[in-house]
């Protein structure tokens, strides 16, 4: 049977790891990326997530150094996103180690590019990050550029055209909710899951483990942690043995090196 | 030595490292000469199978990978798309003839709702335990990291060594003579991975 994912978060900015409030309120710094990595690693986590969020505001692609020294150290799957917005971008992540990477703000710019980039490097490689967040009207709408540029996309609407992009996963995030730790968007996650043939991750709004659980039970097939995990005493043991212990399924086992 | 074949496709970095990791020698080439001189050789791959099957032969590579593989028998290892690469033919985006190094026939992966493709994620795989490739593995434990849409269907039973539940059986690996692959990533699956890729360093083909 397939496990639900558990996947780490890492923020990186100038090197180092971050975290903020809803993308710009906040940031603290949380350590080093390698080895925090390694630290994931050895919990038994099941993906790791890079985000290098000053990429697309310095109009330059995450930076694969971070990545060779990472899949040096660790034996697990990962993905990396920020700034990508040429082939050569991603067939660089990869050839530094990364498994996927994931894009934002080039899908919502230039649609066409995930299609692109989807039969070259395979659909299972593209993972479609869409930021989204509750607008003045009422309605959500999807958000580029580290949530700076509004567009007119409904998050449900564009996830299932990005799935017919030949997206291989969809990760979904909610700028309201992230770092609040309030807990997952569990509704929307609902709605894109059932109408979703490909993999949906939820992102942002970890606080408990019962709101892991509940994204989680409403369909997602991954759940990404950031704050929970660097701010609070919350640890992937922790995480993954509740969910077990409440018929959530998740791998048992520990990681590399152990 | 162990030679991971350089044809374009994939994460070759990451297959280096977790050999390098368990204290093998391990190059990375197209160089039919090198690619003589290994002991083992690895094919890896991640993409789209024509894609992959094209890049082979502007690399002039299926010769030498043929008369390694199936005249002189070296051990060989089939990763991802590379064990799909051995079949006998793909359907992915169309047509594609593929090494045929295994009677097997790579087809697109029909899960039924509400399973998800691509597979993606850790699959607990089923295996004989008395299989020297799964030694130090624990079964009912044994998590591999899987990602793909498309999937192989072998010919013949006995190739088939392990599979994944995920619907349907699906071929996690396989097996015939000197000629071992399998779909999920050794190089990314932690501990089971690392043990997997001894495991098969420390084999002798039958």
């Amino acid at each position: 049977m397939l496990k639900k994912r558990i996947i780490p978060k890492f923020l990186i900015r100038n090197g180092k790891l971050v975290k903020g409030v809803r993308f710009h309120e906040n940031f603290r710094e949380a350590g080093n990326p390698v080895s925090t990595a390694k630290v994931y690693d050895a919990y038994g986590v099941d993906e790791l997530l890079f985000v290098d969020i000053d990429a697309t505001p310095q109009g330059r692609a995450a930076t694969g150094s971070i990545i060779e020294r990472v899949s040096e150290e660790v034996f697990m799957p990962f993905t990396v996103g920020g700034g990508i917005r040429s082939l050569e971008q991603i067939a660089d992540l990869l050839n530094s180690g990364a498994d996927k990477v994931c894009i934002n703000t080039s899908a919502v710019e230039n649609p066409a590019f995930i299609k692109e980039a989807a039969s070259r490097f395979g659909d299972q490689c593209i993972v479609v990050g869409i930021d989204y967040q509750r607008q003045g009207d009422g309605t959500q709408r999807v958000v580029s550029r580290c949530g700076h540029q509004v567009s007119e996309h409904d998050p449900v609407e564009w996830a299932l055209r990005m799935q017919d992009a030949h997206a291989g996963e969809i990760m979904l995030c909610s700028i309201d909710r992230d770092g609040t730790m309030e807990g997952y968007d569990v509704d929307m996650i609902a709605r894109v899951a059932d109408q979703l043939e490909v993999p949906l991750i939820a992102s942002s709004g970890a606080g408990t483990l019962q709101h892991c659980k509940d994204a989680l039970e409403a369909g997602a097939s991954a759940i990404t942690i950031s704050s929970m995990f660097l701010f609070s005493d919350h640890s992937p043991i922790k995480v993954r043995t509740y969910l077990a212990t409440n018929g959530v399924s998740v791998r048992s086992q520990k990681g590399s090196h152990s | 030595m162990i030679a991971i074949v350089e044809y374009g496709m994939g994460n070759v970095r990451s297959l280096r490292n977790a050999f390098e990791y368990i204290g093998e020698d391990v190059i990375v080439t197209a160089d039919p000469g090198e690619l003589e001189d290994a002991d083992r050789i690895v094919l890896p791959g991640v993409g789209a199978f024509g894609d992959a099957m094209a890049a082979i032969a502007e690399r002039g590579l299926e010769p030498v990978l043929q008369r390694q593989v199936l005249e002189l028998k070296k051990p060989v290892l089939g990763v991802c798309l590379g064990m799909q690469l051995i079949a006998r033919s793909s359907v992915e985006h169309g047509e594609h003839r593929g090494l045929g190094w295994i009677d097997a026939e790579i087809l697109r992966l029909e899960v039924p709702r509400p399973l998800k493709v691509p597979h993606v994620g850790w699959n607990a795989i089923s295996f004989d335990p008395a299989d020297p490739l799964f030694d130090g593995i624990k079964a009912g434990e044994a998590n591999f990291y899987f990602v793909h849409s498309f999937h192989m269907v072998c010919h013949h039973r006995a190739d088939l060594i392990a599979t994944a539940n995920y619907g349907i059986d699906v071929t996690a690996v396989v097996r015939s003579g000197n000629i071992t692959a399998t779909q999920f990533h050794p190089e990314k699956s932690q501990d089971n991975g690392l043990t997997l890729l001894r495991n098969w360093v420390e084999s002798t083909p039958c």
